[in-house]
């Protein structure tokens, strides 16, 4: 019984960060019909950023995780306007391989400037365990749900709050009426693009002292993404943090289901019943997957 | 206005180049000596054709993929399983692996036909991954993550050579009979209803073309090609690696040669592959040793090509090349 409430609490927790690289792509997705492909790559840049800044200048993992948000806006922002914004209007195809052509280039990138060797951030914090009831928990995991909880909410009420989050919400249900409205709309798809690649990059620091820092490391957690956003409804943020849940309680049924070896194939196997069945999810609006730009 | 020219020729330019490639190819190993040359000209003439199966479904269908790994993998593990458990010869492999490949292929095709765009590319990444999952985990059946060793028997009737000119030729029947096939995709009957669903798929609906069955043969066929491709090249190289054979790197590959060299016409992959394969098999003779660091170099340059021939030409490097190629011969 031990066993199942770590394993419980372990699968909440690591949700959290789920979350928040979910509801990134799902923003992306959601305001410009367009699946970044390249996401996971930010979340592994987001790691280096945490390594490097600990391991060059001594500098606290959290003060980077405090960075990352604005460092990754403005490589976000940069990434939209050099490489993504001239195919917006362009077939899915090109979209797609853009993105594509972006993930080699910087998964390559970082293993040229850093090689593919695994590398550990270990820090203080590390040793800092909470037991609670016999379940273990060290500070990182803690503060990587809080963080990504925090992150989250803070997302949510800028959308429902803000004119500009409105601007993004208009733009996700209707391009040609928000730009009607008088929504500029490559600024909203500058900004949704900015603040989703955030999102990464910020998960990527978060879970630096928790995973190895490697230039594929982006894989494994942007592979679980997809499920999560497809899961909950391309496009929906709600579906991104109910589709977390899903996959977090997965965790635990797979690994005792059919042990931890073979859980990733559960993931997957439900992923392609739901894009079979429902592909617009749990939350996604029903034909969005037949979406033609 | 310009005269009819004086006669017409033969092979339009697309397929004059084509031949050109091929014979090059068949006159290679009598003329190279150099094995290492002679691997990498089997190896351009592999992707050539992978890169073209991809393009049946990818290019001419409009069915983008991100996991032909899947089928790729397929092709390789059951051309190695049954030589190593029964025996058997590896054309019964081959077929084996092109068969099961083209009925995943079917049933993928055909419940994911509603899909498109990018969730189409999702679902065949989780198919690879499921597959990925599973061969490298069902230690029992496929020996799990070190991968299987083929025993080498040479023999045509076991399809394994000695020395590496016989894989030249191998490989070059390979793609002579899938450029045929995707020649007839291309231009054939089929080519032009293709050509409508791709253009606008309600449309081809509309005047009574079956876009379903179309789409779901055009990926049967890829899958079916990309598996004996798969089974080559395991025969080819002696080992397979589930990390390799099903990654998401490999899939990546084959769609990058069809897309740099063009996916609208059959000539496209073929020059994809010779640009591409030469390149990378030259730069990891030259990049080898104290600079194999250095490896991520020519990768950081295909991601960068790939994003500047999508936005600037989305019809790839073919027409390019063929317009280079004319206008040589008016030169001269």
């Amino acid at each position: 019984m031990e066993a199942l409430a770590q394993l419980l609490v372990t699968s909440l927790l690591l949700a959290g960060v789920y979350a928040l690289v979910s509801v990134g792509l799902t923003l992306i997705f959601g305001v410009m019909r367009l699946v970044n492909f390249a996401h996971g790559e930010y979340l592994m840049l987001g790691m280096y950023l945490a390594f490097w800044s600990f391991n060059l200048w001594r500098l606290d993992p959290y003060l980077a995780v405090l960075a990352a948000g604005p460092v990754f806006l403005l490589v976000g922002l940069a990434t939209y306007y050099l490489v993504v914004r001239p195919v917006v209007p362009r077939p899915h195809t090109v979209q797609i391989f853009t993105t594509v052509g972006l993930s080699i280039l910087l998964q390559n990138l970082a293993l040229f400037l850093w090689t593919g060797d695994f590398r550990f951030l270990r820090t203080e914090y590390t040793n800092v365990v909470y037991k609670l009831d016999g379940v273990a928990l060290n500070f990182p995991q803690v503060a990587a749900f809080g963080v990504s909880v925090g992150a989250t909410l803070a997302l949510f009420a800028f959308l429902k709050w803000s004119w500009w989050g409105m601007a993004l919400r208009a733009t996700a249900q209707d391009r040609q009426a928000a730009v009607l409205m008088g929504i500029n709309v490559d600024r909203a798809y500058g900004l949704a693009f900015a603040v989703g690649i955030a999102l990464a990059g910020l998960a990527g620091a978060l879970i630096a002292p928790l995973y190895a820092v490697y230039p594929t490391a982006g894989l494994q957690f942007v592979l679980v993404a997809y499920v999560v956003v497809v899961l909950g409804g391309l496009g929906s943020l709600i579906g991104a943090l109910v589709g977390s849940l899903v996959i977090a309680l997965l965790d635990v049924v797979g690994a005792f289901l059919v042990g931890v070896a073979w859980k990733e194939a559960l993931y997957f196997m439900v992923f392609l019943l739901v894009l079979l069945v429902r592909p617009a999810g749990f939350f996604g609006q029903r034909g969005a997957e037949e979406f033609r730009a | 206005m310009k005269g009819r020219p004086a006669f017409r020729p033969v092979l339009s330019a697309d397929q004059g180049l084509a031949l050109g490639l091929f014979l090059l190819a068949a006159l290679s190993p009598a003329v190279i000596q150099d094995n290492y040359f002679l691997d990498t000209i089997s190896l351009i003439l592999l992707w050539a054709a992978m890169a073209t199966a991809w393009n049946i479904a990818g290019g001419f269908a409009g069915q983008v993929s991100l996991g032909h790994a899947a089928f790729f993998g397929l092709g390789t593990y059951l051309v190695a399983l049954p030589q190593v458990y029964w025996g058997w010869s590896a054309w019964f492999g081959l077929v084996l692996g092109a068969l099961a490949a083209a009925a995943v292929g079917l049933i993928v095709g055909y419940l994911s036909n509603r899909l498109r765009g990018p969730y189409f590319a999702l679902a065949t990444i989780a198919l690879s991954q499921v597959l990925l999952v599973v061969f490298s985990r069902w230690r029992e059946v496929t020996k799990g993550g070190e991968g299987v060793p083929i025993p080498f028997r040479p023999g045509l009737e076991n399809l394994a050579f000695v020395g590496k000119g016989p894989w030249v030729y191998a490989m070059l029947v390979y793609l002579l009979v899938v450029f045929a096939i995707a020649l007839y995709f291309e231009r054939g009957r089929l080519g032009q209803l293709l050509a409508a669903v791709r253009e606008d798929e309600d449309a081809a609906e509309a005047i009574g073309i079956d876009t379903r069955r179309l789409k779901v043969l055009a990926i049967v066929v890829s899958a079916l090609l990309t598996a004996i491709g798969g089974a080559l090249w395991a025969q080819s190289i002696g080992f397979v690696d589930p990390f390799y054979v099903f990654s998401i790197d490999l899939s990546v590959k084959m769609a990058l040669i069809a897309i740099i060299g063009g996916m609208a016409r059959a000539i496209g992959p073929l020059i994809g592959s010779v640009l591409i394969v030469s390149t990378e098999s030259y730069l990891r003779a030259t990049l080898s040793g104290p600079q194999a660091g250095q490896t991520g170099l020519y990768l950081i340059i295909y991601g960068l090509v790939l994003i500047l021939v999508v936005r600037f030409l989305p019809q790839g490097l073919a027409p390019l090349m063929l317009r280079l190629l004319r206008w040589g011969k008016a030169g001269a």
